[in-house]
């Protein structure tokens, strides 16, 4: 750190850059969430009057002429909403309209017409939604859609109930939204021009420690954010009363409204009205904040306001500790040796650029996709969501993680012995590793002695036997897969004719999970035997034969010439082999999930293909992407750990 | 030329002129199948009828065959975001998970009339219905039926009883001949007999009920057969099924139509109904059916000419090319009043057998229902559980499944 700008100055340009991301990105998330209160807060008001709609049409009977008039009253009553259109599902008709093109010859009651069929597809999905969420017992489907409307307000729908039944639509829409408040830039810019000046007077008095400067940076920055996070709360705090006021106010002003609607179009009693219900989520259950009389439910309030601090501060602390990040790598000169490099090294970055580029595209982004899955809850269900929602709505954390490693329930003991459960991690991961060993071992075992065989000077037929040798290797593997799947059949299947022929009895193969295995590591060892033979060949062959004739004028023994030649001249070129195929063996899908498919009940299952299996057969992509990212990780470590040992991959 | 004829050519042309540029623009729209061989030439022979006849409105469809395998999960990533085609060709099974995942295919209610509805066989139509709303028109079926070798069979089996009388006759393990050989131990197949004792996989509200009592009654027949009467082969499988069959060495095979394209040459075959079963009550065997449908896809700019086509292609011409020339047995029923179709040997007993069949179901849930299931056939089958045992726990593992999945956000 000898040359470059001075300690002090260089935290001041990390506290700058650090301030501009922690102070900015906060302000940012300010005005975005202003933003959304102000839109929550219309989507809540024009929802109270929406449901009031509801009710007074569902009381008319949701068609015919009452209906039209209590459509009317409710119209001519309030202004908030506009073109309320009630449809009825039966003979797909428009009861009631106040939509403005709906007039004339196109005015209510009328059949729908084929332009109009988004609405009808609404309800229908809106029916579904209801069913399916009392089938389930559970609130997992909006019963109330609420989309932005053409003209830059709300188009809301919410189903029609009779007898239970949904038998139609109520749509309406909402005046153009008012625009969002107006968030200044004063306060964030004066605390950031004030930690400045603190800094800068702090750093006169330390000089240039590098520690100490660190230090006082340090807290400057988090004194600013804590300043900028208790700012925002105490906005967006201000923003949801006032909200819940508006929400209050519109529940009153409803009511006496629809009081207005019951007499006007005669729908009985207006004092057997539900107010309460009004202010709903999209689930139709009642928030509860706003009782009957409009009063504000002081202790639901108290615990809104404790989860949108407890929210502002997960989100503002993200910031600063992305701020944070960002003053230790420009002020510890991270940033600025990464600067250097790239100017030294100009040309070769220039150079590598289009396949960096192609990388990040086709590799790094959709790693990253995977594993910012594997911190989300998406299933089938959610596959569509925005990718937004994979950091909010969807986020679980660690969850998907602690499911699967934390879950140490590998048996449990019964009156009949041990039971295995199958599906749990560490017995997949036992049998994944005495498959990859297994195979691995044969395959190089096998394929170095294949090799010395053919590697013997004058062998008749040489290239014939090469061959032969290399055809299992040369076939898709998934038709060898099947082939010898056929031969571990019980009854027709050749193994089982071979222990007739001798007098035994037929082994049902898939059965029994030792069987089993054994029936996907045979089928694994014949594809992995010719790629060990390939490679220990080649490496054979290019063994100086010099070293052999000396080795015998010396006296050595063939096994002496193998130990110290062959051996050591082999290394090269098999450690690389072996680290490839290990991994491969690894992930080697193929096999277990076309021979024994994980038969007998997921028990030789290997970690890949029970990934599959969580991701394409229970669609829960978040945890099947919490697996697959284990399973890199287990390898990471191995290839790490493999390449430390050996430090063999250097030479290639 | 006179005047006036010119006068009157001239407006003629004019009107001519006119009616040209009024004509809508030219509309392609694309579908998606996945046939080869005969059914393709069929189904091109079709679209060209369609073409024919639309040439004059511009409309025009171009299809595009997608291998079967890579098909569905195409659609499920293009449509979404707005690229794939306006229509595809597909079976019921993914249905429910396009509707669940949202923005991929089209209801078609707010089209279809109670004419067009009334077309199809009933069961067909409530295939290709999700939650009560309709999202395809059923194009053709295939079910499970009665193959059997007409030179081995003498007296085609009624009933179950006859079936084991016959079928024990028939069999003799020393030289590997079987009264009757199907994949038994597979889910898929076994369904004929669960669906007979009146279990099955959902019930009506989308429940699992794989240990009820119609499931455990079913197997409970099939260990008989298997164990005591000793007229089906060990360790079934389509492979096994096909060899025996075209050895002579199986009387009676319980398959569908993809298995007729398997049978031998020289082997005199004939189809006849799945019996009824006399444990079940003379209930008859119900086999799965698997419906393709005609879907519009939720991204297509064309849906009302798409839906126009949809109804032309399962429509009684374009089902009488399908039938006869691209032997498929098409859902839309009128076809079969054609005597062509119905007297034709093979869609006839399909015809019949669809009365019995029930659609495979259509949840997006049914995919975690293979693989318990299977294991639990197997263990059954291979005696390593019981019944009750081995159906508990593969039920077990499906409710906690669709637990997980149907968790709320």
């Amino acid at each position: 750190m000898s040359q470059g700008p001075s300690h002090s100055r260089r935290f001041a340009a990390a506290l700058v850059a650090a301030l501009v991301v922690g102070v900015g990105l906060s302000q940012w998330a300010l005005v975005r969430a202003r933003a959304k209160e102000n839109h929550a807060r219309a989507e809540r008001v024009a929802l109270v009057s929406l449901n009031a709609l509801v009710e007074m049409v569902a009381r008319a009977g949701g068609a015919g002429e009452a209906t039209r008039r209590a459509v009317t009253a409710f119209a001519r009553e309030s202004s908030a909403l506009t073109a309320i259109r009630v449809v009825a599902f039966d003979g797909l008709s428009l009861e009631a309209s106040t939509a403005s093109a709906d007039t004339g010859d196109r005015a209510a009651p009328r059949r729908l017409a084929r332009e109009e069929k988004p609405l009808y597809d609404q309800g229908q999905r809106l029916r579904a939604a209801i069913e399916t969420n009392r089938q389930e017992g559970a609130a997992r489907k909006e019963e109330i859609e609420v989309v932005p409307s053409a003209s830059g307000g709300l188009a809301l729908a919410a189903p029609l109930e009779k007898d239970g039944s949904v038998v139609g639509l109520v749509a309406v829409e909402t005046s153009p939204l008012p625009p969002a408040p107006i968030t200044g830039w004063l306060f964030p810019i004066v605390v950031l021009l004030v930690a400045v000046a603190v800094f800068w007077a702090a750093a006169i008095a330390v000089g240039e420690r590098r520690g100490a400067l660190a230090l006082v940076a340090l807290v400057v920055l988090v004194v600013a954010m804590f300043a900028v996070g208790r700012h925002a709360n105490t906005m967006v705090a201000a923003d949801v009363r006032s909200s819940e006021s508006a929400v209050a106010a519109a529940v009153v002003a409803e009511e006496a409204r629809a009081a207005n609607v019951v007499q006007e179009a005669s729908l009985g009693d207006a004092r057997l009205l539900h107010p309460a219900a009004w202010d709903a989520d999209h689930f139709r259950r009642p928030l509860g904040i706003v009782g009957a009389d409009g009063k504000l439910d002081e202790a639901r309030r108290a615990g809104e306001m404790g989860r949108i601090a407890a929210s502002t501060a997960r989100v503002l602390g993200s910031f600063a500790v992305l701020a944070l990040a960002v003053l230790v790598w420009v002020g510890f000169g991270f940033a600025s040796r990464l600067g250097a490099t790239l100017r030294k090294h100009r040309q070769a970055y220039a150079y590598t650029f289009p396949a960096l580029f192609g990388m990040l595209l086709l590799v790094f982004l959709p790693f990253l996709y995977g594993v910012v899955l594997s911190f989300s809850d998406m299933s089938l269900y959610t596959s569509q969501a925005p990718i937004g929602d994979l950091f909010t709505k969807l986020w679980v954390g660690l969850k998907n993680f602690t499911d699967i490693l934390g879950d140490f329930h590998v048996a449990t003991s019964t009156a009949a012995g041990l039971v295995w459960n199958y599906q749990n991690i560490y017995w997949t991961l036992g049998i994944t590793i005495i498959w990859t060993v297994t195979n691995v071992a044969y395959g190089v075992g096998m394929g170095l002695f294949l090799a010395l065989i053919l590697n013997t000077k004058g062998l008749l037929g040489r290239p014939y036997y090469r061959v032969i040798f290399i055809l299992p290797w040369a076939m898709p593997n998934y038709i060898t897969a099947l082939i010898w799947k056929g031969m571990f059949h019980q009854q027709f299947g050749v193994f089982n004719q071979i222990i007739q022929m001798f007098g035994g009895t037929p082994v049902s193969w898939f059965e029994k999970t030792s069987t089993s295995l054994f029936a996907c590591i045979a089928t694994n060892a014949w594809l992995s035997v010719p790629f060990m033979m390939v490679i220990s060949l080649g490496a054979l062959q290019s063994i100086s034969a010099d070293l052999y004739e000396a080795a015998r004028v010396d006296g050595a023994t063939r096994w002496q010439q193998f130990r110290s030649i062959t051996l050591p001249s082999l290394k090269p070129a098999l450690v690389p082999a072996v680290i490839l195929s290990v991994i491969w063996t690894f992930n080697m899908f193929n096999i277990i999930y076309l021979v024994s498919a994980g038969e007998p009940g997921h028990s030789t299952e290997i970690l890949i293909t029970q990934a599959y299996k969580f991701a394409f057969e229970q669609y829960r992509y978040g945890y099947a992407a919490a697996y697959s990212v284990v399973i890199f990780a287990i390898l990471l470590a191995y290839g790490i750990w493999q390449n430390k040992v050996t430090k063999a991959t250097e030479g290639i | 030329m006179s005047g006036h004829t010119r006068l009157a050519l001239c407006a003629a042309g004019a009107i001519l002129a006119s009616l040209t540029a009024m004509a809508a623009p030219p509309v392609e729209l694309v579908i998606w199948h996945s046939y080869r061989g005969g059914e393709a030439t069929a189904f091109e022979k079709v679209v060209a009828k369609y073409n024919a006849a639309k040439a004059a409105s511009g409309v025009k469809i171009t299809t595009l065959p997608v291998p079967y395998d890579a098909l569905a999960d195409k659609i499920t990533a293009a449509v979404p975001r707005g690229k794939g085609p306006d229509m595809f060709i597909f079976a019921q099974d993914r249905l429910g998970g396009w509707v669940e995942a949202g923005k991929t295919i089209e209801p078609i209610d707010f089209y279809v009339d109670k004419a067009t509805k009334d077309r199809f066989l009933g069961s067909t139509v409530e295939a290709m219905t999700y939650r009560g709303t309709l999202y395809a028109l059923p194009f053709n079926y295939k079910v499970i039926t009665m193959v059997y070798n007409k030179k081995l069979l003498t007296k085609v089996p009624k009933t179950t009883g006859e079936l084991v009388t016959i079928a024990k006759s028939l069999t003799d393990a020393s030289t590997g001949r079987f009264g009757v050989a199907y994949w038994y131990s597979n889910f898929y197949y076994h369904a004929i007999l669960m669906n007979a004792f009146g279990g099955g996989a959902f019930d009506a509200s989308a429940k699992p009920i794989l240990n009820c009592e119609g499931n455990v009654k079913s197997l409970d027949l099939l260990l008989k057969w298997a164990d005591k009467d000793k007229f089906l082969p060990a360790e079934p499988s389509t492979a096994l099924v096909t060899a025996l069959f075209n050895d002579g060495k199986a009387a009676i095979v319980f398959s569908g139509p993809w298995f007729l394209g398997e049978i031998a040459e020289g082997i005199d075959y004939g189809l006849a109904p799945l019996p009824t079963v006399d444990e079940a009550g003379g209930k008859p065997m119900r086999p799965w059916m698997t419906v393709e449908g005609v879907y519009i896809t939720a991204g297509s700019k064309n849906k009302d000419a798409a839906y126009d086509f949809v109804k032309y292609v399962t429509d009684v011409e374009a089902a009488k090319i399908m039938a006869l020339e691209g032997r498929q047995t098409p859902a839309n029923k009128l076809v079969y009043d054609d005597p062509q179709v119905g007297n034709d040997p093979v869609l006839k007993v399909f015809r019949q057998q669809v009365e019995t069949a029930i659609p495979m179901p259509n949840l997006a849930e049914m995919s975690m229902m293979w693989t318990p299931a299977s294991s639990a056939m197997a263990a059954i089958v291979q005696k390593s559980a019981t019944v009750k045992g081995a159906l508990g726990q593969a039920q077990k593992e499906v409710v906690e499944s669709v637990k997980l999945l149907r968790k709320v956000q």
